[in-house]
């Protein structure tokens, strides 16, 4: 049933490799969060951009493009962002989002869009212990056998 | 068919046309179109096909039936909200504003809150405002009607979870008194899921109330047609022009509905958009937003208690509502509470792996300050609106008292919405949101609550509609929506919307009766539809 818009066109390589680098830099790790599920949570980012409405679908590459550029001004180096290591890109990331304006809006929504991605992916929920799908079934059942007596 | 699926799996849509399988340009005639499917929209269709007339509802979304609900978030808000849930309001303090795009509009997707709103709102709409039969005493059988529609009831005990016995425990610590929510449920049973569609069936939103009701008296839906504008013959509606949207979100042809009566329940954000882009010039359209944002906390508590268990919110605490302050709580799904909580990889790790411990609760602020939509380059409505000091005042006011709650519930941390005051770990930290500096980080903040852009008002200088929600200085076009309210609510606004719009039905319906012969009721299917050129 989901809807797929053909609208949607891939990231140009350029700014996919900063949605790479900043998706590594944000998704949660340690505390029982190392499930090896980059790839997927990669994919669903990708697969939210059509769904955007279209000033923020042609905004967000540009802020990608911008963003590799930002360790200069950020970091005063003359570092790419798909180079830094994860420590520092998290730095770059951290004081983008405090900043506010543009770019913490394009922090914010990446932030949004991995976090979604990561924490409802099947493994996540499993170490979290939490079952809304399961529980869904059992309710549906439940209610059906409730409204029939 | 199972025996054991809820009722509302198994409702009957017929006379709807999708709009996405059509191809080339459509005409349509009805004596009724009705622009969106919502609580204004749904309900005035069924109305006014009970009256007789031929109801043809445009929806720019799709049917999206209950039983195909699920519980995962992404695929939930491309399903049934606008833009993904991205939409944003403008200002010193941006607010996230999410709204449904789907048959039965934000009904599908609201927490089913059913509420009036108090009674000094409605005495001053009357007195003050001037709008005859607006008070309490007047509107009572219009909301006596909206509860039935909306089947409002409160949740039963049996599906309060343990989230609602701390809030409740919070509450009784602070001697304040709670109130149980009457909600548009029939038989809810806790799965709180509401947010992202029913799955159970349990929310009785305009998707299996009124919508299917009208279609089954003869009205007709159109989904995937977005309505551009009125078609005008001088001052009188005649119908509206707009496109039809692809699955895939394409624009692909055009279609044009031609009917006497046309109605806009198209939200609050959309509503004044249609009306700017068909030269509706009043300066009143898309004055007055009123957003009642809300602003939430996170307590982390010691023991595990399964927030995600258990119905939404079964209480709210009205006491502060004099002051413009309401409190309740939700359980948000770990991808959507993660973004309330700070920090990015590891940080946010360490905070998230207590999700289960985690009871989050939010204050919405009655906001006297008003915004304004009005359209953009690409004509497309946007949300403008700066909180005065008093609003963001009552703000600090209602999170701290939020977060007082969740200390007096047990809580050991209170993760707060201020991007320079991340979190408090005692009561005796909560000074530091009042004297948290007003000018200075971020509030991070959300609405679903937009109201007001096309009021009504005594005379067309103070706002876009009359008494009964037509527009000013027009004539056979009607607002049916959140934008008719003419000033902040301070409560949720759903029963208010279906309220308002059945009193303003009958309205539209005696005027109609005065002017021409009473209708002759033509049998199903009611729309006449043509090809262009024929």
């Amino acid at each position: 049933m989901n809807r797929v818009p053909v609208a949607a066109r891939p990231l140009a390589p350029a700014a996919d490799r900063v949605l790479v680098a900043a998706v590594a830099a944000i998704r949660p790790r340690g505390h029982g969060f190392d499930q090896p599920i980059d790839a997927d949570v990669l994919a669903r980012v990708r697969g939210f951009f059509p769904f955007l409405p279209g000033p923020l679908r042609r905004a967000f590459p540009i802020g990608l493009r911008l963003l590799e550029l930002a360790p200069i001004v950020v970091l005063r180096r003359p570092r790419r962002f798909t180079r830094l290591p994860l420590d520092e890109a998290q730095r770059v990331l951290e004081r983008l989002g405090d900043a506010g304006g543009l770019f913490g809006a394009l922090v914010l929504g990446l932030r949004t869009l991995v976090f979604l991605a990561f924490y409802q992916h099947p493994d996540v929920l499993r170490a979290l212990e939490v079952d809304w799908a399961g529980r869904a079934s059992e309710l549906v059942r439940r209610r059906a056998e409730l409204i029939a007596s | 068919m199972s025996a054991l699926e809820p009722p509302e799996h198994r409702l009957a849509y017929p006379n709807v046309v999708d709009g996405a399988t059509l191809d080339g340009d459509r005409t349509f005639a009805a004596d009724a179109v009705v622009v969106g499917s919502g609580a204004g929209g749904a309900v005035a269709a069924a109305r006014l096909r009970d009256a007789g007339l031929d109801v043809l509802v445009v929806e720019e979304g799709a049917l999206e039936r209950t039983e195909t609900f699920t519980t995962d978030p992404a695929t939930m808000i491309q399903r049934l909200y606008r833009d993904a849930g991205t939409s944003m309001i403008l200002g010193r303090h941006p607010i996230i504003f999410a709204e449904g795009r789907c048959v039965g509009g934000s009904t599908v997707i609201n927490g089913g809150m059913a509420w009036r709103p108090p009674a000094r709102v409605l005495e001053r709409w009357e007195r003050e405002l001037g709008l005859d039969a607006t008070g309490p005493r007047a509107m009572e059988p219009y909301f006596e009607a909206a509860e039935a529609i909306l089947h409002t009831e409160p949740n039963h005990e049996d599906t309060y979870g343990a989230n609602t016995h701390l809030f409740l425990r919070g509450a009784a610590a602070l001697g304040w008194p709670v109130a149980r929510a009457p909600r548009n449920m029939r038989r809810c049973v806790g799965l709180n899921n509401c947010a992202l569609g029913c799955p159970t069936g349990a929310k009785q939103s305009m998707l299996v109330t009124e919508i299917p009701r009208a279609l089954a008296a003869g009205a007709a839906l159109l989904t995937h047609g977005r309505v551009s504008r009125v078609v005008w013959r001088g001052s009188t509606a005649r119908g509206v022009r707009g496109r039809l949207v692809g699955a895939d979100g394409r624009p692909r042809g055009r279609f044009t509905v031609e009917a006497e009566l046309v109605v806009l329940a198209a939200g609050a954000r959309h509503t004044p958009g249609i009306l700017r882009r068909s030269r509706v010039w009043s300066r009143q359209v898309g004055r007055g937003l009123h957003t009642h944002p809300n602003a939430k906390c996170v307590g982390i508590f010691d023991q595990r208690f399964d927030p995600w268990v258990g119905t939404h919110q079964a209480f709210h605490i009205h006491h502060f509502l004099d002051d413009g302050i309401l409190i309740g709580y939700a359980a948000v799904p770990p991808g959507l509470l993660a973004a309330a909580v700070p920090g990015i990889g590891a940080a946010n790790a360490e905070k998230m792996a207590r999700y289960n411990h985690m009871l989050t609760a939010a204050t919405l602020v009655d906001d006297e300050t008003e915004g304004h939509v009005r359209l953009g380059p690409d004509l497309q409505p946007f949300m403008w609106q700066t909180l005065n000091a008093a609003d963001v005042e009552r703000l600090h006011r209602g999170v701290a008292l939020t977060a007082e709650l969740l200390f007096a519930a047990g809580a050991r941390e209170v993760l707060l919405p201020f991007s320079d005051l991340h979190a408090i770990r005692s009561p005796g930290e909560i000074r530091r949101i009042h004297e948290r500096p007003r000018d200075r980080g971020a509030i991070e903040l959300m609405t679903v609550h937009i109201m007001g852009t096309a009021r009504m008002a005594r005379d067309a200088a103070h706002g876009a509609t009359d008494a009964s929600g037509a527009v000013f200085d027009t004539r056979g076009l009607v607002v049916a929506d959140a934008s008719a309210i003419p000033t902040s609510l301070g409560v949720n606004p759903q029963e208010t919307i279906v309220a308002l719009t059945l009193r303003n039905v009958d309205r539209w319906l005696e005027q109609r009766r005065r002017a021409r012969p009473p209708l002759r009721r033509r049998e199903a299917p009611a729309v006449e539809v043509r090809h262009a050129g024929s």
